[in-house]
């Protein structure tokens, strides 16, 4: 497991500052970039395979073939560093420990896209990485890599550091390009898509920050070398934020393909105390939840996930041991999402609550079992009927943990033995018209 | 908002199965109109920009993996699309929204001022119909009766967050008062500290409400709208003629809303018009003829003995002034018309004419919406040559009615006939000496009322008050206030409207032309045959004999207006 393409220089603590980056060949690769056209880049990139990191997966140059150039309007790129999946804390490790990584692959992108601005959104929670990519990005601009005239090259390109307020919506593309002009983070109606219409009513492409970091190697070493890596579908490496009752938790690159058991196991030595493994969430909390029977022979990319019932996601691996309540752990993460709810749709905005609610009832005992299937029909109107996936990803953990484990569901509701009115629950179940 | 191009490319799609044919891009819910489909929304409006968020309006297009709003998807060539009447998919998606909607909105039904005219109880028992299955022990509580500005107060808890009063607010009125506040289901509509909901059509987010979360401070709770009767009319207020529905209970006007119109007023109305209808009525009304004696006070008389003055008094048309009131309707201007002619002997367009013009300074907010004047029917006055129909027809009727003023005012005057309320304008009421008064020959006032009663001081001090006339007149004949009559009224963009009365004309009391007509009678000249005896008659008559009204009926003209043919 060799293949260092991020985080190649994570571990030096002078890493930030440009001097020395530069001694480790920061800025390389972006020279190589200003004597190739916009074309050529674009078709590197298309080449590598490159697949948005943020959580999608879309193919990053597929994405960028999208913006309509030549149309009278600046082309903004923006990198999505809201970072705020839960379990995810990778692209702080980079905007921390290599910034200027960061930059090269906003400048390269820059140049592909033919932008002379772009903008770094940060999560405003993020107070050091902020500081930290402001800081390398005020040494570049002070060193002409950044500017009117980067490199010398004629061509310019301006980097903004805009700290977000603390919402998780706002790393939906279009609520972060909102947040960005001044707006409430709420999200916007597609289409139209922000290739075309983004900030300012101008073609926006937002791309997250560690597909960005990728872009140095894979112009320095090309495309196809990129694609090289990792597997057919899913090619190159991934930052995994693993985390849980796990004995080392922490960011790891890992070419995708490898066994997840193994990743788990070697690389994160497994479950602390001498537990077991009870569940693992791959993705993220807006991936399904899956059985530790499930994984035995899933590998870390999209294709293998998904075939086992779940998505890549963000890479954020949480595992959970045998100690864990299922219940208590779903009601922690819908009340995330109902407290991260932009409320401009009707059915994110009540559904979230009432489904919190019920599953809060379920846990204090005072559920009955219709309510499971109560859950799932309003899961069901809420996923497919909302403005943004904000609404598909909430209805994500209430569905799948109920689906995974629904013995541990089905132990915490009361079953009806008596007549007797033992609270509005009950009576509600009996009269229901 | 709906944008017609110069030539708009016209794409074939079904609905439901019925075959329309609509311009390209025009929005589903639009084109379902044409289909003669109901869409049901809270958030869309025709001229509010699209926002998407309440997702009522969800339908099936075929090809399309998930349902889409029909608000923010565009017809195109072959589109099939389904709405809740052939998919159950979207049926089931309507009654989920609505359920959600509902776990966190208050009963107040009981209590509640929208009941009767609310579209969330209108789509719940079309759309919905099911028993709710939010079982929880409590649900979100939000702010009940919050002022927002002087006109318009907040119930937090109905509010569905359709965010029409947001947009509206800013893309109509460019105030930006209001806004939404936190997030989730805590989400509220608020201002923000220090700021108020104070722009002048802030009562029009009442009606843009389809819930009853905005209420409008003066009218809430003072009545059920089922004890109302409602009359589609147009507001007298200024020459735009916005088009209201006007509520009334036991003769008393208890609540007015704008009705759509996209060619005068789209939605909108201005809170002085809304609010303002106090304004439109003398609060003592004249029944009977009365002469005002040399101590002041009036006694009975009779038209004929007000004919006989009349003739008796020797006056060439430059020495006679007639005032017109900016309230008069075409039919009444039509009679007035001839009655100056045939009676009188002043010839059309004669100077001795001129209808009550005052101009008034609007703030950039108001200029969106209200005319620059007091006048709905000021542009009727070109139809009888009483001022230009040019571009400045506001400047040469206000220097007409100015001269005539001027000439009164001088003294030249022997014989006044006013006809109709505040046809001298009630800030003019100064400007008209005593000496002047007594001694003009003859003074006639045709007026709703006396301005002394003290409690109607809206009235009494508002721009449609008689205490002009009155103050100059020798002979008052009582009228119908402008509230009471029923004709058409020419607004600023020469577009005919009808006024409907709210209120029931008093016992005895007739309007302008039919007063005019019977004081010619008794003068000895037959001015319209016997058989026009209402409104409607005499629009009829003047459709078939007078080419300026030609193809006028009150069944063309409607509920929302035509534009003049001649214009």
């Amino acid at each position: 497991m060799a293949k260092k393409i991020l985080t190649r220089n994570v571990e030096f603590t002078d890493q930030c500052r440009i001097a020395a980056a530069e001694k480790r060949g920061a800025y390389t690769a972006v020279r190589k970039a200003l004597t190739m056209t916009s074309e050529a880049l674009i078709a590197e990139v298309k080449a590598s395979g490159l697949r948005g990191r943020g959580g999608a997966g879309f193919p990053t140059g597929m994405k960028w073939g999208f913006v309509p150039r030549n149309i009278g309007k600046p082309v903004f790129l923006l990198n999505n560093a809201d970072e705020s999946e839960p379990g995810t804390f990778k692209d702080r490790v980079l905007l921390e420990r290599d910034p200027h990584l960061v930059i090269e692959g906003m400048i390269i992108a820059g140049l592909a896209l033919g932008a002379k601005w772009s903008a770094v959104y940060i999560r405003g929670e993020y107070a050091y990485p902020a500081f930290q990519i402001q800081a390398a990005v005020k040494e570049a601009y002070a060193k002409g890599y950044l500017g009117k005239n980067i490199f010398g090259s004629g061509i310019e390109f301006n980097i903004v550091v805009h700290r977000g307020a603390g919402a998780y919506i706002c790393g939906e593309e279009t609520a972060l390009i909102e947040s960005l002009e001044g707006n409430k983070g709420q999200p916007r109606l597609k289409p139209p898509f922000p290739a075309v219409v983004g900030v300012y009513g101008s073609p926006t492409v937002v791309n997250n920050t560690e597909t960005l970091a990728a872009l140095p190697w894979i112009i320095e070493n090309g495309g196809s070398a990129y694609a090289a890596i990792g597997t057919e579908k899913s090619p190159g490496t991934k930052l995994f934020s693993a985390s849980g009752h796990l004995v080392r938790p922490g960011v790891y690159e890992i070419e995708l393909g490898y066994s997840m058991l193994e990743f788990i196991e070697k690389d994160c030595g497994g479950i602390r105390d001498g537990r077991k493994l009870k569940a693992v969430i791959p993705g993220g909390s807006s991936v399904p939840i899956l059985r530790a029977e499930d994984i035995a022979n899933v590998t870390l990319d999209y294709e293998s996930i998904r075939d086992a019932g779940s998505m890549l996601g963000s890479g954020a691996l949480i595992a959970m041991d045998e100690t864990t309540d299922m219940v208590d752990a779903c009601m922690n993460l819908q009340h995330f999402y109902t407290h991260e709810s932009c409320g401009q749709c009707t059915p994110c905005r009540e559904g979230s609550h009432w489904v919190e609610k019920i599953i809060h009832r379920i846990a204090d005992g005072h559920a009955v079992p219709s309510d499971l299937d109560l859950i799932r029909d309003v899961c069901r109107q809420i996923a497919g009927h909302t403005i943004c996936p904000f609404g598909d990803a909430m209805v994500t953990p209430a569905l799948s943990f109920i689906k995974k484990f629904p013995e541990e569901f089905e132990a915490r509701i009361r079953t009806i033995i008596s007549t007797s009115n033992k609270g509005g629950a009950d009576v509600r179940s009996e009269c229901s018209a | 908002m709906s944008e017609v191009n110069a030539q708009p490319e016209q794409v074939t799609l079904s609905i439901d199965g019925r075959e329309i044919s609509v311009p390209k891009g025009m929005n589903l819910i639009e084109a379902a109109k044409v289909a003669g489909i109901e869409i049901p929304h809270y958030c869309y409006h025709t001229h509010l920009s699209v926002a998407g968020n309440c997702r009522m309006c969800q339908v099936k297009v075929e090809g399309m993996p998930k349902l889409t709003i029909g608000c923010n998807t565009g017809a195109t060539e072959g589109m099939k699309v389904s709405t809740h009447l052939t998919s159950p998919e979207v049926a089931e998606a309507q009654r989920a929204t609505l359920e959600f909607i509902l776990i966190n909105h208050p009963l107040d039904c009981t209590v509640c001022d929208q009941a009767g005219h609310c579209k969330l109880q209108d789509y719940y028992y079309e759309y919905n119909r099911q028993p709710s299955r939010f079982a929880e022990e409590d649900k979100e509580h939000k702010v009940k009766a919050l002022p927002l500005g002087p006109n318009v107060i907040l119930d937090g808890e109905r509010c569905i967050l359709c965010t029409r009063c947001v947009r509206f607010c800013e893309e109509i009125t460019e105030t930006a008062e209001l806004g939404v506040f936190n997030r989730g289901d805590k989400s509220v509509i608020s201002v923000a500290e220090g700021e108020q909901l104070d722009n002048p059509l802030s009562g029009s987010v009442v009606d843009l409400c389809p819930v009853g979360a905005l209420t409008h401070r003066n009218w809430r709770f003072n009545t059920r709208i089922w004890y109302t009767k409602p009359v589609d009319s147009v507001c007298p207020g200024c020459s735009t003629g916005c088009n209201v529905k006007i509520s009334t209970r036991d003769e008393q006007v208890v609540h007015v809303k704008a009705r759509l119109n996209a060619e005068v007023n789209r939605e909108w109305l201005c809170d002085e018009g809304r609010y303002g209808f106090d304004r439109l009525v003398a609060g003592e009304q004249l029944s009977t003829p009365l002469v005002i004696k040399d101590s002041g006070e009036g006694a009975r008389t009779t038209l004929a003995d007000i004919a006989a003055a009349m003739q008796s008094v020797k006056a060439g048309a430059n020495e006679t002034a007639v005032f017109l009131s900016p309230l008069l309707t075409i039919e009444d201007l039509y009679v007035a018309e001839k009655f100056l002619l045939d009676v009188l002997k002043i010839e059309a367009g004669s100077s001795s004419v001129a209808m009550q013009y005052k101009s008034r300074q609007l703030d950039a907010v108001s200029q969106k919406l209200v005319s620059p004047d007091f006048a709905p029917n000021a542009r009727a006055a070109s139809l009888f040559g009483w001022a230009g129909s040019g571009e400045n027809w506001r400047e040469e009727m206000t220097s007409r009615y100015e001269a005539l003023l001027g000439s009164l005012v001088a003294g030249k005057v022997k014989r006044l006939i006013m006809i109709g309320d505040a046809a001298i304008a009630p800030i003019d009421a100064e400007r008209i000496s005593e000496q002047v008064v007594s001694q003009l020959e003859f003074s006639l006032a045709l007026v709703s009322g006396s301005s002394s009663d003290a409690n109607n001081e809206e009235f009494v001090n508002g721009p449609f008050s008689s205490r002009a006339v009155i103050r100059t007149a020798q002979y008052l004949v009582p009228v119908l206030g402008v509230l009471e009559k029923q004709g058409l009224y020419l607004n600023r963009d020469q577009r005919l409207q009808r006024l409907i009365a709210p209120l029931a004309p008093r016992a005895g009391v007739r309007s302008e032309w039919q007063v005019l007509a019977e004081l010619a009678r008794v003068s000895g000249v037959t001015l319209l045959s016997d058989n026009v005896v209402s409104a409607r008659d005499l629009l009829l008559h003047m459709g078939r004999s007078d080419s300026r009204f030609a193809e006028v009926t009150p069944t063309r003209v409607g509920s929302f207006g035509i534009r003049l043919a001649s214009a």
